[in-house]
């Protein structure tokens, strides 16, 4: 470097009052950042991409296929487990029912269910846990409430549930949601025990901020990647959680068949007729695959300590 | 880094060590079918009764290996007449002797009680016993002689409140005189008293139907004549208990026996039993039959779908298959697959199945379907179900090759009983049957699309007049999370002919129990049902769907036929069936005579269309095992005692099975 | 310690009770249809049905059932089953099938234990490299694929390629049990890699091990020494509950092989209203939780001293 006088390195600039704005101004914006970062990730915006398509597809499918709607099918004696074909592209079902059909309904189904868990999840479980770990007296109530439903087993309540109430897309998916949002509420709470009381949020108390705002706009922002991980978790998690439920008889109900149900049936053909399980079970791999990848990535993304 | 790896390896062997370690402990010798040959030799071939060998090449098989599903199959109860459930009597009539068996026909014939006889018409049965009939432990020690008394202790047993939870008394209180009289007289008691009777000093139990004049000598005394009071025999109700047993264990530990802990005195002795996987029994040394053929153990392994049977038989671990719906389009539609050679049919099962119509169906608020009533009420409405109805995709789903032999034309069941010259009773009944076709193998015999068009004009005409509107909503209902494959081909079945804008047939769903969810509060519009006899007469059959009557559990159940208005057309017909099956029931001298009327009075039923018969059940096979060696009972508990079966170590052929079919009808 | 020991221990019996408690009442809410078989159902008279269901005490007040049951339970005495298997005694039957679900429980965690830290151990050293590749594509696999399908799998290349037993047998207790074994390890193998890997990665990335690297320790012990040890901290915390729960049987496996053990047991009760055997099936696994995660505490301390155990340890 050679070396250069004062005068080089250094001029006078006329005071602007812009300019002067401009200090402590950076371009960053949260989501966009975590957008940015998310985008980094090329298999998992493939992935996102690959279930979009999916979702999208399954609505178009069913427009194409020969039933617009599931309670159209009619069964067809002389045409029963055929393999896929130019007019049954899926093939047909034990009873001779069109399989694209039945397919893509229930994954729509599937789909539906897993998001509105996970939502609802996501919901009850960042409210409870919030409350939990910020609002003291709580905890050991709540704490008791944890112990007692997590120690009952999941499949056990289902069951009973299943019998006493009956079965039905609503009350499966209320259900999974009553039990499910514990181990959100769990993962929020100590997180929230953690920034509680960190020195911007004492200062925040002192001048009299109410709770619910310091929870909002103070401690959730650093909840968002774990709640965004949980929620990834949840949702293939619902899906199987769903097809063993349906292998016990206590699925969905008759008219919401699910990718589940459909698994079921087929274990008593698949040696003989594999695609009758294939094209299930495909998809829920491929959802299930999904949002593994794409959870994780959006959880990195997310999580305000990545970004640069 | 290499010795780390074999570290851990070294770990994971020990791991496996320690599950093969937990499982070496009983590692004995594993008798798969596929090596029953090799197993045969090295066990000592007993005595006289070696059976003969199978026609087609194979050894008899000592140790069968079969399957029975663990959803509706586990054993619940080890006391026999403490049970009457099919899922422990299956097994149990394995355990215990019987005064009677049955032979594949279904003809009774002597075990335990070597001559019978009525001297009265069906008053009193007199039985003579044989003497050396002992009771014996699960390991085969002697424990008592089986006598006449057992039968006496077992009458107490059943009809005593306190001892009993009411199984098998019914038909006991129906039939034996006094027994109803004794049931009502110890549910007076308190329960330490009624603990405590015997048949000892027991003025009041001496007033019931039985008697023992001594070990071999049992009779039996009826409130009214019962001409086939003696095809109660093979129902648990007439099975006996030993007072020595109910000693040893105490009266309120009978309910609570084991495997373990029961007495034998049947072929077999229960050996181990383990919930939601196996029963196995093994023969009976001291069994007094011995002439019977026998297998040294009989494994029944428990299996959750009904689809694991034929992939249990395709790796030899069991010896029989009922094929599931795929396995069986599978092999009929390839006709180079070596399976095809051992198809064979199984033999009806014992259900005859009809469809029950509710004459007061309700709505869910709990008021009258007036427009389902209506129509129902209609005879043309329902003669249009009764020949537009076509099910044959429903058979086809069970059987695919000869659907329509499933085809039930009847109220009851085919087989049950023969007249004199050895006519089918159903026969009968078909015969006087209206429009019904000849058997052509093709199609049903039954519907009749152009005379159900034809009822259903006429049904829409009268119909409209008394203002029912169209379709009229026929209500079905299923478990929820059953298979949906059913109820959607019955769906197709029920519309395809009549068309949707005449019915449509909608699939409700109940949660748990179709009692209170659906029969209690009316729901239904009609009940698929199917009935087995519980002995040797069309009056259990018909005696389900009389009016007026506390017993007929359809009626009362099903079909609500009690709450037709008075004088309605509909309730004049059930009081002419009604008093037609009186007079038939009151015929008890001549046989035939009777069972001319009952044909006459079922006839009647159905060409009214007041119930519409729909199927029978059975299933194509694949198996080792002879079904027409079989005990063969459309009545009683007896059907799988596994006693005189010709079993074979090479799989039967479809010839074999064409062989066996023809020997059996011509033995008819 | 034992202080703690002694709370934590009385606190787990109140919350068994609040359990035992929620079940019996959810049970008590179902029709009373499912006391009697089918049969009996069909063949009893209202009046018959209503006399044996006073008999067993089922017409009397909820409370006063539920105290009744209290107090059976205070005296040891768990009842007896009505229709798993009528009149025996319901610790009778649990103990049964308790072994068998043990036996398999521990087999498949001995497997998955070491298959799944020794996979871990390998993705982690050869991290973005083809072993770890090799693991990802397998924990994804086997979290993807439903495990009805993968089973079926498992059933179908077992019997008919290797020849073995399709289902469990008493008599050949070694062979038939590979299978669900197998299947019950297949996914635990997956989960004790995936959380292996993750904080051996996590671990190497901390400023002592560049410190012991600098010291010159060769690759191999700082793995063994440092970065396994410290790695297997987080993890061992799960491994008690994991071993405890395995008692408890895996109902889809059970199915699947027809094991006679205690998952199946329990759905099987609740379909037959047996409530003697749901409620002492619930009140133990109840416990075995509750257990487990407290041996869990007690192995973490154990591992790592610095941690201490200190009141409201329950939830982390």
């Amino acid at each position: 470097m050679s070396k250069l006088n004062q005068d080089e390195l250094f001029r006078v600039v006329e005071y602007s009052a812009d300019a002067a704005e401009r200090i402590g101004y950076s371009n960053y914006s949260y989501w966009r950042s975590v957008w940015q970062n998310f985008l980094k990730k090329k298999s998992a915006v493939f992935m996102a991409l690959v279930f979009i398509v999916l979702v999208a597809f399954s609505f178009i499918a069913l427009r194409i296929g020969n039933y617009p709607n599931y309670a159209e099918l009619v069964s067809s004696p002389t045409e029963t487990f055929l393999t896929p074909n130019s007019q049954y592209w899926f093939g047909t079902d034990n009873i001779g029912r069109d399989y694209w059909c039945q397919v893509w309904f229930s994954a729509q189904v599937s789909i539906k269910l897993a998001l509105v868990v996970a939502i609802g999840e996501a919901i009850v479980g960042v409210i409870i846990g919030c409350l939990w770990g910020y609002v003291r007296w709580l905890d050991r109530p709540l704490t008791e409430l944890y112990n007692i439903i997590n120690n009952i087993p999941t499949v056990i309540y289902l069951t009973l549930v299943a019998m006493i109430v009956g079965q039905s897309f609503t009350i499966m998916a209320v259900s999974i949601i009553a039990t499910h949002w514990l181990v959100m509420a769990r993962n929020v709470r100590n997180l929230v025990l953690m920034y509680r009381d960190r020195e911007y949020n004492l200062a925040s108390r002192c001048l009299g901020t109410p709770v619910w705002r310091v929870l909002s706009k103070n401690i959730f922002p650093y909840l968002i990647s774990v709640v965004i991980l949980r929620l990834a978790l949840s949702i293939p998690g619902t899906i199987s959680l769903e097809s063993t439920l349906s292998y016990l008889g206590l699925g969905l109900g008759f008219e919401t068949p699910s990718l589940g149900l459909l698994l079921r049936n087929a274990r008593n053909f698949f040696l003989v007729y594999p695609h009758l399980l294939v094209f299930p079970a495909v998809i829920v791999s491929l959802i299930t695959v999904t949002f593994y990848l794409v959870g994780n990535a959006v959880s990195d993304a997310a999580d305000p300590r990545n970004h640069v | 880094m290499k010795r780390k790896g074999t570290r851990i390896l070294a770990f994971l062997l020990v791991a496996m060590m320690v599950l093969t370690a937990c499982g070496g402990g009983n590692n004995q010798k594993n008798n798969t079918p596929g090596d029953n040959s090799t197993a045969g030799n090295d066990s000592t071939p007993s005595d006289t009764t070696e059976p003969t060998a199978p026609s087609n090449g194979g050894e008899p098989i000592k140790d069968l290996v079969t399957w029975e599903t663990a959803g509706n199959r586990e054993m619940e109860n080890f006391f026999m007449i403490g049970t009457e459930q099919a899922k422990d009597l299956n097994v149990l009539c394995n355990a215990i002797s019987p005064l009677l068996e049955v032979d594949p026909h279904g003809v009774l014939q002597p075990a335990v009680a070597t001559k019978w006889n009525t001297p009265d018409g069906g008053v009193t049965w007199d039985f003579v016993l044989r003497d050396d009939v002992t009771w014996v432990d699960v390991k085969g020690e002697y424990k008592a002689d089986c006598t006449a008394q057992d039968w006496v202790t077992a009458m107490e047993w059943i009809l005593n409140y306190h001892k009993n939870a009411s199984q098998n008394t019914s038909m006991l209180c129906a039939m034996v005189v006094g027994a109803q009289d004794y049931y009502d007289y110890t549910k007076g008691l308190d329960e330490a008293t009624a603990l405590a009777l015997t048949t000892e000093n027991n003025p009041e139990f001496d007033k019931v139907g039985i008697k023992s004049a001594d070990a071999t000598h049992l009779t039996y005394t009826c409130a009214q004549p019962c001409p086939y009071f003696d095809t109660l025999c093979i129902s648990a109700a007439l099975y006996p208990v030993s007072q020595a047993e109910i000693d040893e264990k105490g009266v309120e530990n009978m309910l609570g026996m084991t495997n373990e802990t029961m007495w034998y005195s049947g072929p077999y002795t229960i050996t181990e039993y383990i919930m939601n996987n196996t029963k196995t029994l093994t023969k009976n040394e001291s069994y007094w039959d011995k002439d019977a053929s026998l297998f040294d153990t009989v494994t029944i392994t428990m299996i959750e779908d009904v689809n694991m049977d034929d992939t249990l038989y395709e790796t030899e671990e069991v010896h029989n298959t009922e094929l599931s719906e795929a396995n069986s389009k599978i092999i009929m539609d390839n006709p180079s697959d070596p399976r095809n050679e051992y198809l064979t049919e199984t033999r009806l099962k014992k259900y005859s199945y009809q469809y029950q119509l509710n004459f007061d169906r309700r709505n869910a608020d709990g008021t009258p379907d007036t427009n389902w009533n209506t129509a129902v009420a209609n005879e043309n409405f329902r003669k249009s179900l009764y020949y537009g109805i076509n099910l044959k995709t429903t058979w086809a789903r069970t059987n695919r090759v000869h659907p329509v032999d499933l085809e039930n034309l009847c109220f009851s069941m085919k087989g049950l009983l023969y007249f004199s010259d050895g006519r089918d009773y159903t026969d009968a009944v078909i015969e006087k049957l209206d429009e019904i076709k000849a058997y052509d193998g093709e199609n049903s015999r039954r519907f009749n699309e152009k005379l159900a068009l034809e009822y259903r004009d006429k049904a829409i005409e009268e119909l409209t007049a008394q203002g029912v509107t169209f379709p009229i909503e026929v209500n079905a209902w299923i478990k929820a999370g059953s298979d949906y494959a059913g109820p959607t081909v019955l769906k197709e079945n029920w519309e395809g002919t009549l068309g949707t804008d005449y019915i449509v047939y909608k699939i409700n769903e109940y949660v748990t129990s179709p009692n209170s969810e659906v029969v209690d509060p009316h729901l239904q519009s009609y009940y698929g049902s199917g009935w087995g006899a519980d002995y040797g007469d069309v009056e259990n059959f018909l005696d389900q769907i009389v009016i007026g009557r506390d017993y007929a559990y359809y009626a009362n159940k099903y079909t609500n036929i009690n709450e037709l208005p008075e004088g309605s057309e509909t309730r004049k017909l059930f009081e002419e069936f009604t008093a037609k099956v009186d007079e038939a029931k009151a015929i008890t001298d001549d046989l035939d005579a009777r069972y001319e009327k009952f044909a006459e009075a079922e006839a009647f039923l159905l060409n009214h269309a007041l119930s519409i018969p729909s199927t029978y059940e059975n299933a194509w096979q694949l198996t080792h095992i002879n079904d027409y060696s079989k005990m063969n009972a459309l009545y009683g508990c007896q059907n799988y005692t596994y006693k005189n079966w010709e079993t074979s170590t090479e799989a039967y052929t479809a010839d074999d099975y064409a062989q066996f079919k023809a020997d059996f009808e011509a033995n008819q | 310690m034992f202080k703690y020991t002694v709370k934590r221990l009385l606190q787990s019996v109140l919350t068994v009770l609040i359990i035992v408690t929620i079940v019996f009442l959810c049970m008590r809410a179902l029709p009373t249809d499912f006391f009697f078989t089918e049969d009996q159902m069909m063949k009893l008279d209202d009046q018959q049905k209503e006399d044996i269901l006073a008999k067993a005490g089922l017409l009397d007040p909820i409370p006063t059932q539920l105290f009744r049951y209290y107090g059976q339970i205070l005296s040891g005495d768990f009842g007896t089953s009505r229709r798993i298997q009528n009149g025996t005694s319901v610790l009778e039957i649990i103990g049964g099938k308790f072994t068998i679900s043990m036996r398999l429980g521990l087999s498949s965690m001995a497997i998955s234990l070491t298959l799944g830290i020794l996979l871990g151990v390998l993705q982690a050293r050869q991290k973005d490299r083809l072993m770890d590749h090799v693991g990802t594509v397998y924990t994804v696999f086997v979290n993807s694929v439903p495990p009805l399908v993968s089973y079926s799998l498992v059933l179908v290349f077992g019997s008919r390629v290797l020849g073995l037993p399709s289902l469990y047998s008493n008599k050949n207790i070694g062979m038939s049990s590979i299978l669900p074994v197998v299947c019950l390890a297949l996914t635990s193998i997956a989960h004790y890699a995936l959380w292996t890997r993750r904080y051996m990665v996590d671990e190497s990335t901390k400023d002592y091990i560049k410190l012991a690297r600098i010291k010159g320790m060769s690759t191999q012990s700082i793995m063994v020494k440092h970065i396994l040890k410290n790695a297997f901290v987080p993890l061992v915390q799960y491994i008690p509950a994991s071993i405890i729960l395995t008692f408890g049987g895996t109902l889809l496996v059970e199915r699947f092989f027809s094991v006679p053990g205690m998952g199946t047991l329990m759905v099987d009760a609740i379909q037959r209203y047996d409530t003697e055997v749901v409620q002492t099936c619930v009140m133990i696994y109840a416990f075995l939780g509750i257990i487990g995660v407290f041996l869990g505490d007690l192995a973490m301390t154990l591992f790592d001293p610095r941690i201490k155990l200190a009141g409201g340890g329950e939830t982390r």
